[in-house]
């Protein structure tokens, strides 16, 4: 095991407490690669549709769960929805796990404020922290958003690309499948929709990506997310893509599988006369 | 910001290894995203009395209109605004790092701050750090000292007060208009409609510019603003 | 950000002398005369009959060019080709094989038997082996002696009879099913053999089973089945998605 460094001066100190990632492999890795062709670990990205929607006084988001990895499906039924606070959540797409460390992170930032200023947070706080730190990133946290959340202002959608800029909207979506769910939102959205015919609008916008982008696929989410009760998350909201076939096989009969060899082993000895001393 | 420049990860210059004759999407966890980047008309001009501010609003990445009733001039303080071109990240950053400072320097100040402070902060961000952004700027507003003012921001950071300016993708297509029609003293009205036409004319032939007109007239009593929507546009096609 | 902001200091940039500057691989744009239609096909041969099936989604990088095309083209009474890789080599293929089956007819006043067209595939290929068709076949029919014969073919004409085999997106997937289901590798209990109407089942669900994990493979599969009787063909649902 590596021994932990203590730290030697209050540089070190100063860099402990500052948080944030570790680079200090990039340079090496740099260096490897140009050695010998090593390539990099891929991350999962999850080719997505995510939408959303703003109404009177609510704000409807929805997400598809197909989670891939290259060619291949990585989760059938994955969660792009995620909770920020009561009255904040958020649709993700890119890089999986830069949005759940992203997401998480705001998360608690938000509870924390909550609990500091014994308000409920606003949508503008997450907007702002968010896109201060994915400016930092300068884009490497791959983290495309679409958040939305009712606060004391009023319902709010923004959508955040990975570079950290923002913008204020009232129907967006984003994703590989995002042109396929803004090709409905642009037809059918209209601020007067009521809460029900609004669920069904996201959830259409969803499944156009679901079918026509090879990124994007299984069940549709939505989260509904009002002034009275805060967010809902509808999970698998619509399932239109149930398996439509399958065979009946006769079980592998037991002792398919050889069995080379067996040993038991006693991890645990069990000692009957111990003295206890003082 | 200077401290969230000298953060930035080594990885950036990290060399990008995509398996050879994949056909699936490169999908490389060292690979930033792409950028949105507002291929832009901006057309600034001074007139008797104030300043007329108008863009386009269509921000794009790459192909994909990304909004299409973006707002591309944002405020700094009552009186003094700026327009965006290049990245959208970079320049909505520099524009909130600027309207902090210069919240500060106003409450400082005990008044109004100048365009001239303005525009000198943002020079000054975008200067330093020519090698990390991608931002052409025009500030432009109204103050005491100096009346209406437009001073444009240019890529590498130069700062340089001008009676009239047009940037980004848009700009190449209307600087021969705005040079033959632009006069020095028009009222507010004729100013309004030159910009607009100038706009107008971009988005005309600019692919990256688009959607509609907005503009601002900024003069010493108050800050005007209007939406020419896209089919709606003073030019015959 | 806290503490006191300075303007005017400078990052550290990378200096030209820096290591990652020296390794920038220079960056090269090209078109590609190739482009991959996903897709999976299988074959699988029995005593005297064989079973192919292949989804029909054609497809390329994220998006679905059609939902029913069909992979699998009949050459004679008693063989059929399924290709996938790239739909324009794999239409110029088939009917290039085509017109050569007509000339064949007519040369010896008989259908070509199920190895000589195996040949005549391994050399159309090859002849193209500097400029490659970029198809993966799957050649399945009943032989001379009645009995089901499959050939796996890679792009530039390397071939192999074998007893069952598959090629597309999805053949990592559907490889390993065969394995256990029809040649039963590793397995010590003797269980019967699949009949005619058990592989079809099993190809069934092979191709529903991949269409849940390869986002090229679905919409809707083709089966099929040759035997004495000659070339029947079933089709079936897949997931949309």
């Amino acid at each position: 095991m590596a021994a932990v460094e203590e730290p030697q001066d209050y540089l070190d100190v100063l860099q402990s407490h500052r948080g944030g990632f570790s680079f200090e492999n990039c340079k090496r890795n740099a260096y490897l690669a140009s050695q010998v062709a090593i390539k990099p670990p891929t991350a999962m990205k999850s080719g997505t549709t995510i939408c959303g929607i703003q109404l009177k006084d609510v704000v409807i988001l929805a997400a598809d769960t197909r989670s891939t990895c290259g060619p291949m499906v990585a989760d059938k039924n994955c969660e792009k929805l995620h909770f920020i606070a009561k009255n904040v959540y958020c649709a993700g797409a890119g890089t999986a796990a830069d949005l759940q460390h992203t997401t998480e992170m705001m998360e608690s930032q938000m509870e924390l404020l909550r609990m500091a200023t014994g308000t409920q947070p606003r949508v503008c706080t997450v907007v702002r922290r968010l896109s201060s730190m994915l400016f930092k990133y300068q884009g490497y946290v791959g983290c495309a958003l679409v958040l939305g959340g009712v606060d004391v202002t009023g319902p709010h959608l923004f959508q955040i690309y990975p570079h950290g800029s923002t913008d204020k909207l009232p129907f967006t979506s984003m994703g590989s499948g995002s042109l396929a769910a803004m090709a409905i939102l642009e037809a059918e959205y209209n601020e007067n929709l009521s809460v029900e015919e609004g669920k069904k609008l996201v959830a259409k916008a969803i499944r156009a990506g679901i079918f026509n982008d090879l990124g994007s696929g299984s069940n549709v989410d939505v989260c509904v997310i009002t002034k009275d009760v805060g967010g809902t998350i509808l999970r698998n909201f619509e399932k239109p893509n149930e398996r439509k076939f399958r065979a009946k096989h006769a079980a592998f009969p037991i002792g398919t599988t050889p069995i080379m060899k067996q040993e038991i082993t006693k991890l645990v000895s069990v000692e009957e006369d111990v003295v206890m001393r003082d | 910001m200077m401290d969230f420049m000298a953060q930035r990860p080594v990885g950036q210059e990290f060399v990008r290894h995509v398996e050879d004759g994949c056909p699936y999407r490169a999908d490389d966890v060292m690979k930033p995203e792409q950028a949105v980047s507002t291929g832009t008309t901006l057309v600034v001009a001074e007139f008797d009395g104030g300043v007329v501010m108008c863009a386009d609003t269509r921000t794009s990445t790459g192909q994909y209109c990304a909004n299409r009733a973006s707002r591309k001039i944002s405020k700094v303080h009552d009186r003094i605004f700026v327009c965006r071109s290049g990245s959208a990240a970079d320049t909505q950053a520099l524009t909130s790092f600027v309207l902090h400072y210069l919240g500060q320097h106003a409450v400082e100040l005990g008044k109004q701050p100048t365009v001239n402070t303005a525009a000198n902060l943002f020079k000054i961000m975008a200067y330093n750090n020519k090698d990390h952004l991608l931002a052409g700027l025009i500030v432009a507003g109204y103050d005491d000292k100096k009346g209406g003012q437009i001073y444009s921001i240019p890529l590498g950071g130069t700062r340089v007060r001008v009676p009239y300016a047009a940037d980004g993708s848009g700009s190449g297509y209307i600087k021969g208009f705005m040079d033959a029609n632009y006069r020095p003293g028009m009222s507010k009205a004729e100013c309004l409609e030159f910009v607009q036409k100038a706009t107008a004319l971009a988005i005309s032939r600019d692919g990256s510019s688009g959607g509609m007109v907005r503009s601002l007239v900024i003069t010493k009593d108050k800050v005007e603003e209007a939406v020419i929507e896209g089919n709606k546009l003073p030019v015959d096609l | 950000m806290n503490g006191a902001h300075r303007f005017g200091s400078k990052c550290d940039r990378p200096k030209a002398t820096d290591i990652h500057f020296k390794m920038q691989a220079p960056v090269e744009h090209r078109w590609s005369p190739y482009a991959d239609n996903g897709g999976t096909c299988l074959g699988v041969a029995g005593e005297n009959f064989v079973v192919v099936a292949a989804d029909t989604r054609l497809s390329q990088g994220y998006s679905i060019h059609t939902r029913n095309c069909s992979k699998v083209t009949r050459l004679t009474d008693k063989c059929v080709i399924a290709s996938c890789g790239m739909k324009s080599d794999a239409i110029t293929l088939h009917k290039h094989l085509k017109a050569r089956l007509v000339m064949y007819e007519h040369q010896h006043r008989r259908q070509a038997s199920v190895t000589a067209i195996a040949q005549m595939l391994s050399t159309t290929l090859y002849y193209k082996r500097f400029f490659p068709y970029y198809t993966f076949n799957v050649l399945c029919g009943v032989d001379d002696e009645g009995k089901g014969a499959v050939y796996h073919y890679d792009a530039i004409g390397s071939f192999e009879r074998v007893p069952y085999t598959t090629s597309g997106s999805g053949s990592a997937l559907v490889m390993s099913v065969l394995d256990a289901q029809i040649d039963k590798e590793n397995q010590t209990i003797d269980t019967p053999a699949l009949d005619k109407a058990g592989i079809v089942e099993l190809c069934k669900d092979v191709l529903s089973s991949v269409g849940e994990r390869d986002i090229y493979t679905g919409d809707s599969g083709e089966i099929f089945l040759i035997d004495a009787a000659g070339i029947s063909k079933t089709e079936f649902d897949l997931k949309l998605d």
